[in-house]
Formats: C-alpha cells, sequence, structure tokens
C-alpha cells in the first residue's frame, strides 16, 4: 500500500468514527425537527449530561458500587446515560414543547429550550465546577492493526452501537404499529388526529427517544470530550450544520451529512489543522444553502425553503 | 406639545440623570453597556421584530462593528470617527450578504444559515491572527471619549437618535411594507412588494446598527478577544428582544435595561445567578409571550393596537 493511500484510509477510517458520534447526537435534532417542527437548542446539554452520567458510573456506580470490570461498567454506562437523557426529554417536553405547541410558533420554542440550556449548563457547573473531567473507556487501550492502518476497539464499539441504534429507530420506525403512526403525525397531525392517533403521546415518545440518543451519544463521546458542563456546546452548532447539510427533518439525509462530515473533519485536521474544522464544516453550510437548500436527500418541499 | 415629542423629551431627561442616580463607576460602566445593549436589541429588532426573519447571526455584525474600527484604528492609524464610519459600512455590506441567504431560506432554515455565519465570523477571528491577533486579543485600546460618562452619554445619545430613526421608520409606508412581509410574504409580493429588496434593506440597516454598537465595545473594555462575541451573545440579544416584546417600539429597550441590570441584581446570588437568569428566560417565553410589553399592556387593560 502506498503511503498517500493508507493515509487516505486511515483517515476515513477516523471519520467515520467521528461521523457516528455527530450522527447520535444530529439524529435526535432531526427527530424532533421531523415531527414537531422546532429546534431544541438544549439538546447539548443532553449530551453533556449523558457525559457526565456516564463519568460517574464508570468511576462509581458500576466500578465501586456494583464491582463490576471496566469494560462492563463502561458497556452499563451508556445505558444510564440513555436513561438519563430519556428522563431529561420527559422533562422538556413537559415544560416546554407541550405548553407552547398550541401556539404554532417557531420562535418562542427555541427561545425558551436556550434558557433550559443557560439553566442546565450553570445547574451542571454548580454541581461539577469548571476543571475539566475526565474518564477513559477501557476499550481505548486495545489497538488493532490491519497491515499499516490503526484503530482502537473503542471505534469499533462506537461504530458498532450506533449503527445499531441507527437500525433499531429504523426498524422501529419502518414495521412498528407506533412507528408507522410517528410517521402519520410527522406528516400531518390534525389527520393523524383523526385516525385516533393521540399525537400528543407521540410527540412525547419522538423527544424522549431522541433525548435518549443524545444521552448515549454523550457516553460515547465522554472519553473523547473535555468534559466541563459546557462540552456539548462544540458538539452541537456541527450538528445542527449537520442536520441541515442533510435536510431538516430527513434522518437519510442527517446520516449520510454526518458521516460526510466526520470524514471532512478528519481530512481537515490532516492538511489545515484542527483549529479550521468548524470554519470548513460552516463554509460547507452556506455553500450548501445557497446551492441546494432542500439538503442532501430531498424530500420536504416549498415549505422552509 | 404631541405626547411623542414629550415622552423623547422625558426619555432625554432620564438618560442625562442616570450617572448622578449610579454614581459608583462600577454601576457607570454598567450603563455604558446597557446603551450598547439596547443599540443591539433596536438593531435585532429591526429584522427579527418587523420584518419577521429569523436571524441568529446578529453577533457577527457587532463583532466586525468591533474588529473593523479597532484595527483601523490601532494598525492603520485612522481617527476613530472615521474607522467607526468604515467599520459601519463593513457591518452593513455583511449584513447584505447574509441577506443574499435570506432571501432564498425561511424559518429555522435562516436561523441556523445565520448561527453559521456567526460562526464563521467568529472563526475567522480566531484564525487569522495575523490581522486579528487571534485569541491572544489586543489590548490597551483607548475610548473616543476619556470619562465613563461620556462615553455614557455619547452611546445613549446614539441609541436614542437610532431610536427615533428607528421609529420613524416603522410608522412610514417602509414599516407597513416590512410587515406585510412578516405576516405573509406571498401576499406581499402578490401587492407588488419586492421581498428580496426589502429584506436586504432590513438586514443591511440592522447589521450597520449592530456594527455601530460594536465600534464602541473596544474601547470601553479596553481589549478585544474573540470570546466576546460567541455565538451566545446571538442569544443574548435574541433575549432582549423576546423577553422586552418583539415588534415593538419600546420592548427591546425594555428588554435590554432588564436583561443587563438582572444578572447585575442577582450578582449576590453567586453562582445561582445565571441559573435563574435561564429560568427567567424560559418563563417569559412560558408565561409572558409577547414580552413584558404586552404583559404590561394586558395589565393596565389597553388593548394592543396592532402590533406597533
Amino acid at each position: 500500500m502506498t503511503d498517500l493511500l493508507a493515509l487516505v484510509v486511515q483517515q476515513s477510517i477516523n471519520g467515520i468514527y467521528l461521523g457516528c458520534l455527530y450522527v447520535m447526537v444530529a439524529l435526535g435534532l432531526t427527530l424532533i425537527y421531523g415531527v414537531l417542527n422546532q429546534i431544541n437548542f438544549a439538546h447539548a446539554d443532553f449530551v453533556t449530561v449523558g457525559a457526565f452520567a456516564a463519568f460517574f458510573t464508570v468511576t462509581r456506580l458500576g466500578t465501586k458500587v456494583l464491582g463490576l470490570p471496566d469494560t462492563a461498567a463502561y458497556l452499563l454506562s451508556m445505558v444510564t446515560a440513555l436513561g438519563v437523557g430519556a428522563a431529561l426529554g420527559l422533562a422538556i417536553n413537559a415544560a416546554v414543547f407541550a405548553p407552547l405547541r398550541e401556539r404554532g410558533d417557531e420562535l418562542r420554542p427555541l427561545i425558551a429550550t436556550i434558557g433550559v440550556s443557560v439553566l442546565l449548563e450553570n445547574f451542571q457547573l454548580w454541581l461539577f465546577g469548571p476543571i475539566p473531567y475526565q474518564f477513559d473507556s477501557p476499550f481505548s487501550s486495545e489497538t488493532i492493526r490491519i497491515g499499516r492502518i490503526f484503530f482502537t476497539a473503542q471505534s469499533v464499539l462506537v461504530v458498532a452501537v450506533s449503527s445499531s441504534a441507527i437500525a433499531a429507530l429504523y426498524l422501529f420506525m419502518k414495521f412498528t404499529f407506533v412507528g408507522k403512526a410517528l410517521r402519520a403525525v410527522a406528516q400531518d397531525r390534525e389527520t393523524a388526529g383523526l385516525m385516533g392517533i393521540d399525537p400528543n403521546r407521540l410527540i412525547a415518545l419522538t423527544i424522549v427517544i431522541a433525548s435518549a440518543l443524545a444521552g448515549m451519544g454523550g457516553a460515547l463521546l465522554g472519553p473523547v470530550l473535555v468534559l466541563t458542563p459546557f462540552a456539548g456546546a462544540t458538539v452541537i452548532v456541527k450538528a445542527f450544520a449537520i442536520v441541515i447539510i442533510g435536510g431538516f427533518g430527513n434522518m437519510q439525509g442527517t446520516i449520510i451529512a454526518g458521516l460526510l462530515v466526520g470524514i471532512i473533519e478528519a481530512f481537515t485536521v490532516q492538511y489545515l489543522g484542527s483549529g479550521l474544522i468548524d470554519l470548513v464544516v460552516f463554509v460547507l453550510l452556506l455553500v450548501m444553502l445557497a446551492l441546494r437548500p432542500t439538503g442532501l436527500v430531498a424530500e420536504r418541499k416549498e415549505e422552509n425553503v | 406639545m404631541s405626547a411623542r415629542f414629550a415622552a423623547l423629551l422625558a426619555a432625554v431627561l432620564v438618560v442625562a440623570m442616570l450617572p448622578w442616580l449610579l454614581q459608583t463607576p462600577y454601576w457607570r460602566g454598567i450603563l455604558v453597556l446597557c446603551a450598547m445593549n439596547v443599540l443591539l436589541a433596536l438593531s435585532l429588532n429591526l429584522v427579527l421584530g418587523y420584518t419577521g426573519q429569523l436571524n441568529l447571526g446578529q453577533s457577527a455584525f457587532f463583532a466586525i462593528g468591533a474588529y473593523v474600527s479597532t484595527i483601523l484604528v490601532k494598525t492603520y492609524g485612522w481617527n476613530f470617527w472615521a474607522a467607526s464610519l468604515a467599520a459601519v459600512g463593513a457591518a452593513g455590506l455583511l449584513g447584505l450578504a447574509l441577506a443574499a441567504f435570506a432571501v432564498r431560506l425561511r424559518g429555522h432554515y435562516l436561523a441556523i444559515a445565520s448561527l453559521g455565519f456567526a460562526v464563521i465570523t467568529y472563526q475567522v477571528l480566531v484564525n487569522w491572527e495575523k490581522v486579528t491577533e487571534g485569541v491572544r486579543g489586543i489590548y490597551g485600546i483607548l475610548p473616543p471619549v476619556g470619562s465613563t460618562i461620556g462615553l455614557f452619554y455619547l452611546v445613549a445619545g446614539i441609541a436614542l437618535l437610532v431610536y427615533v430613526l428607528i421609529d420613524n421608520l416603522v410608522r412610514s409606508p417602509v414599516g407597513d411594507t416590512l410587515r406585510a412581509i412578516r405576516e405573509d410574504e406571498i401576499s406581499a409580493a402578490s401587492l407588488g412588494i419586492n421581498g428580496a429588496l426589502w429584506k436586504a434593506f432590513a438586514f443591511g440597516l440592522g447589521a450597520a446598527i449592530a456594527g455601530l454598537a460594536g465600534c464602541f465595545y473596544p474601547g470601553f473594555v479596553g481589549t478585544l478577544v474573540p470570546d466576546a462575541f460567541n455565538i451566545i451573545e446571538s442569544f443574548t440579544m435574541m433575549a432582549m428582544v423576546i423577553v422586552g416584546g418583539m415588534g415593538t417600539m419600546i420592548g427591546p429597550v425594555i428588554g435590554a435595561i432588564v436583561l443587563t441590570f438582572l444578572p447585575e441584581v442577582l450578582r449576590e446570588f453567586g453562582e445561582f445567578r445565571l441559573m435563574i437568569y435561564g429560568l427567567a428566560l424560559t418563563l417569559v417565553v412560558l408565561f409572558m409571550p409577547g414580552g413584558i410589553v404586552q404583559a404590561w399592556r394586558t395589565l393596565v387593560g389597553k388593548p394592543i393596537t396592532g402590533n406597533r
């Protein structure tokens, strides 16, 4: 294998790994948008809270309280992060989205979630302090080597977990009755209501699923984040870019765009330097909006564009 | 003497008296900040409140005003006022660039595009070290007038002037045009309104005013770092407009004053301060959807006339 080819393959693998992490976060945003036409700015903080839940599971609950081995404790941390994320989703739906839904306004829920975001960040700052926390996944130290390509067991785990989560979500949406009802609500809330579907419960379910994904994303991101109460904010701007590049509310588009942004990021780090990542991603976003505002996979039409 | 003239006169009097009511240097500094925030809230309200464009990128124009004016003064030795004029122009032009996107995008798409605009501006400030000094920042920036009181009178005077200008603008047929675009762009177009042109006008003017506020910021704090223009700044401006009352003239002014002083008043709560701030923001949106202005009108039983 030539040097260049090895480098390209190596960076593509790194990019897919990063991309899977982003997809976990961006998918929740897109799900909520698809069903509710709302943006949840506190989504970033759900990622942070998930990461902190994972931290305490790995360092305290799993290892000290339950006496699990490191690997089992890390796997358990994904479950606790998922649960914590789901609980937050339930809470923000009850507090913000459900009461504001009637008014059919796109701006106020957005501002209300910005308020929730400020509240959550500063609550965590009070609870955990500003000094970064660090925990490592026991899978990060195991390196797998194929020829000249290296990757860690952690990256395999991340790709496996996120693709199973995506596959499970897809199967749920496509083949279960509740999934079908959800798609009906996304398409036309009123008509779905007339068919005997309770849109309120399904919207709550969507927000819970989306937030659970964000929490679990936090557990997966935890080992690579500088874990402070503001950690999620660094990921969320990219998640927004991904959601737009993929086409708001479009799951397929979000997955493709997430992987694309991950790969672009890996190559930007290689060739231009890590300081320029956000710049490159957002210039891509604006170019994309100028050329093809419906997103990579066009589905929703004139409505927003 | 008309009611509007009387109100203006009262505002001038209050502004003139304020530095004598709040005498410590600390509170006088907060006053300057408040006047700047009023300018920023007015600028965003023109785009968000009157033209109905979801703009999360206003911090970019504030940044451009601050950096262009400072660099022209510090590196090229320009006079402050000439540099400010150029900075306002630069911010306005950038506003037109964002308007090019606003012409094609609506709602949340525009929100994220404008957010991206602010992120790019921030990243350029961080990375273009040759010109902006990056995260190290620019130090030792002098304000255009020596005393804090002088600076307050200057910025507050400009804010008053801008208020009167925008107030007259939104009462004119131009204001009706902008509101028509806000309410229904397609109906507006069918009445012969050129939506693209007027959106560009609102974005350009809004950006120029934010840039103007930016000219005074570096001299006031003495240093200039990119972190002062984080996207959080855009959210803060938006919060001011919403909390006060979007699409009204006095609303954003009240919002800017409340949200500048609220964190200061809450300072004794220490680390709970920003938690209370976040909670307050959420509660205002939940329970006072029209902001303080609408809540007040409901309280005193005045019918809400139009959305002026």
